[in-house]
């Protein structure tokens, strides 16, 4: 089904658990993209030859997919991007024009730095504040690394023009509680943006249900081409939003002195886009759902299931590990470092052993450093990894722990 | 040993490993064997930039050859660093820039690093080297200051009185020496002058240039290592201090 996983690396056979960072893209996914280069090769929105109509078609056909996939109301709320970091950025640089000095941006202390540094950015041009809701770790009252959200109460003032929320963190894995959150910040009449990074992977996401005013997700962490992102916003905000960048396809009429620009969706999508990637996410959300639904979906769960619990004993049996990212609602993320070895020295050995797992800062530094490290070991599962491959890592994990101790 | 041979006995000591777990252990080994770095060594100043684990590493002379020592807080790179101390310890800064070892190459650690780790280990190699290059700078500067001592101290008194004649009153087209205003010239065991001068007259307007003339010229003379002046009006120049030579100049024999 997934033809990367069952090759090799460092001449073993391959345990792929980065799936945090990147997904492994199925046959289908595969078959399109060769297919799509081959037949329907030609930029989008231009032309008035066929093969031009077609690869307009597939295009516009993935918006659809997304759009059915999230739920989102219409194609106009679907923007492609070229990653979860351009969507977070086109958010954070748009929107955040209208700020004041002293006016207030919340982002969590779980954030990657892709949902840090564009808030940061965005402040800085206008004497704006960014303000973290911190995890119980930075309080100093616990060690799970979940976000604190009782002292959001606090937080939520008139001056905060915006949330951005973390759907499921890259480094604990918890799952944060977007809906009631966002509940919260709408009662006073700030919108919230939620980084999906890693929640469209693991979580069924409907953004109406959520009520969330943008939602970003990246291509390829969801069986996608890389290169693709997608920004869902809502109608009513995104029609206030200025446009970010200028080129080609996103306006109505150019002249030197005054050009207006194209509607929802395009008017965000300047230049030509990662067009044959960003098709690929029709056979790659059919993909996804095919993996979450039925009785694929059931066996699946049930297998994700014994790999939680499997996992979970078997780091905590194990005394000189520590966790980073503990509590009930968690995905199959794991995150840890053990006493006295180097995340980077187990890394290596690992893959001496066919195992892919990430090491070092994950690209949430201000979190790792509040649990007093400065590297980290990641196993990180998508469903079609299984308890054996679960079992292999931990028993390479030994394996290593023995030879560097 | 040559770097060569050094690198010659690794090679051979990996070959006897057939798979890259077994060269792992080994390297692990080396790194958990390695000498521990004093703490006051561990400082920023010796920490290698470019590496993803933090690296430091220490450099000192010893009877003209160098010695290193290292730390690290991953092992694998602790043992890497010791593979590359035991092929460079021992050996002079020359020998060690004039060196290319391909060791690290051929028992196959480049290739099977992951891109980061491979890229600390060319920050090593290059600090390594540029420790070798500071100490190759700073021998040359020593040679260079013992070249000074060929020159005994009378060879010194006369290259100092042969620079002054070559600096002229500006008023009085005679030079400062055979017009009598050196008082004194004394050289040192370490071959420093200490000159005692005075000036046609205390209001000379040209006094601060003259002072600087003599200085430079001194400074510059064969042999001398530094220069201090003294200028004095006690005694008082007069013309009686004039060389033969300067009266005759001046038209005054």
């Amino acid at each position: 089904m997934v033809p990367a996983l069952s090759g090799k690396m460092s001449g073993e056979a391959l345990v792929y658990l980065d799936n945090a960072a990147t997904s492994q893209k199925p046959r289908q996914v595969l078959d399109f993209l060769g297919d799509a280069m081959v037949q329907s090769n030609a930029n989008v929105h231009r032309s008035m030859y066929e093969l031009s109509d077609r690869s307009t078609s597939l295009y516009e056909n993935a918006r659809e997919a997304v759009r059915s996939f999230i739920n989102a109301p219409g194609r106009e709320n679907i923007i492609f991007t070229s990653g979860t970091t351009s969507s977070i950025n086109l958010v954070a640089d748009t929107f955040c024009r209208r700020l004041a000095p002293g006016d207030e941006i919340l982002i969590e202390g779980d954030s990657h730095h892709s949902n840090i540094v564009p808030w940061q950015l965005a402040a800085e041009r206008n004497g704006a504040v960014v303000k973290v809701i911190p995890t119980d770790v930075m309080l100093g009252i616990g060690r799970s690394g979940r976000v604190v959200f009782e002292e959001l109460e606090s937080m939520l003032t008139d001056r905060v023009k915006i949330l951005a929320l973390t759907h499921i963190s890259n480094i604990t894995g918890l799952v944060n509680p977007v809906g009631e959150t966002i509940a919260k910040a709408h009662a006073r009449g700030i919108p919230v943006l939620v980084d999906g990074a890693q929640g469209i992977v693991h979580q069924k996401v409907d953004v109406q249900e959520m009520d969330c005013d943008f939602y970003a997700f990246s291509a390829h962490k969801i069986y996608g081409a890389t290169g693709v992102g997608i920004l869902y916003g809502k109608t009513q905000i995104l029609e206030t939003l200025p446009p970010y960048m200028g080129g080609g396809d996103m306006v109505e009429t150019v002249t030197y002195g005054k050009t207006t620009y194209a509607p929802l969706p395009l008017r965000f999508e300047a230049g030509t886009p990662n067009f044959t990637g960003a098709a690929s996410l029709t056979p790659a959300l059919e993909f996804a759902e095919f993996l979450r639904s039925g009785q694929t979906g059931k066996v699946l769960k049930e297998e994700e299931c014994r790999i939680m619990s499997y996992m979970a004993e078997a780091l905590a049996s194990d005394p000189d590990v520590e966790v980073y990212g503990t509590g009930v609602n968690k995905t199959p993320i794991f995150t840890f470092n053990i006493k006295g070895i180097n995340a980077g020295d187990l890394a290596q050995l690992l893959d001496k052993m066919g195992v892919a797992v990430r090491s070092g800062l994950m690209c949430a530094e201000p979190l790792i450093n509040s649990f007093g490290a400065n590297s980290v070991l990641r196993a990180s599962f998508a469903p079609y990894n299984t308890l054996d491959e679960a079992q292999t890592f931990i028993k390479c994990l030994h394996r290593a722990k023995n030879m560097l101790l | 040993m040559t770097i060569k041979e050094i690198e010659q006995q690794i090679v051979e000591e990996f070959s006897i490993f057939d798979n890259w777990m077994d060269k792992y252990q080994y390297i692990i080994d080396l790194g958990k064997s390695m000498p521990v770095i004093a703490e006051d060594a561990k400082k920023d100043e010796n920490l290698i930039k470019g590496c993803q684990s933090r690296v430091w590493l220490d450099c000192r002379q010893e009877n003209g050859k160098l010695y290193f020592s290292a730390d690290s807080d991953a092992i694998i790179t602790k043992g890497i660093i010791s593979l590359l101390i035991r092929v460079y310890d021992g050996h002079t800064p020359q020998e060690i820039i004039d060196s290319e070892i391909d060791f690290i190459d051929t028992i196959g650690l480049r290739q099977n690093l992951s891109p980061t780790r491979a890229n600390g280990l060319v920050s090593m190699l290059k600090q390594i080297k540029l420790y070798a290059l500071a100490f190759k700078e700073k021998d040359e500067e020593k040679s260079a200051a013992k070249d000074k001592g060929k020159y005994s101290i009378e060879d010194v008194q006369k290259n100092v009185i042969r620079a002054l004649k070559q600096v002229f009153d500006p008023e009085i087209p005679v030079n400062v020496y055979d017009l009598g205003l050196i008082y004194e010239v004394k050289v040192g065991e370490d071959r420093s002058v200490f000159i005692k001068m005075t000036m046609t007259s205390p209001t000379c307007p040209m006094a601060d240039d003259v002072v600087n003339d003599v200085n430079n010229a001194v400074s510059d003379a064969p042999g001398v290592n530094g220069v201090q002046i003294e200028l004095t009006f006690d005694p008082e120049w007069d013309e009686s201090r004039m060389s033969e030579e300067a009266r005759l100049e001046l038209g005054l024999m």
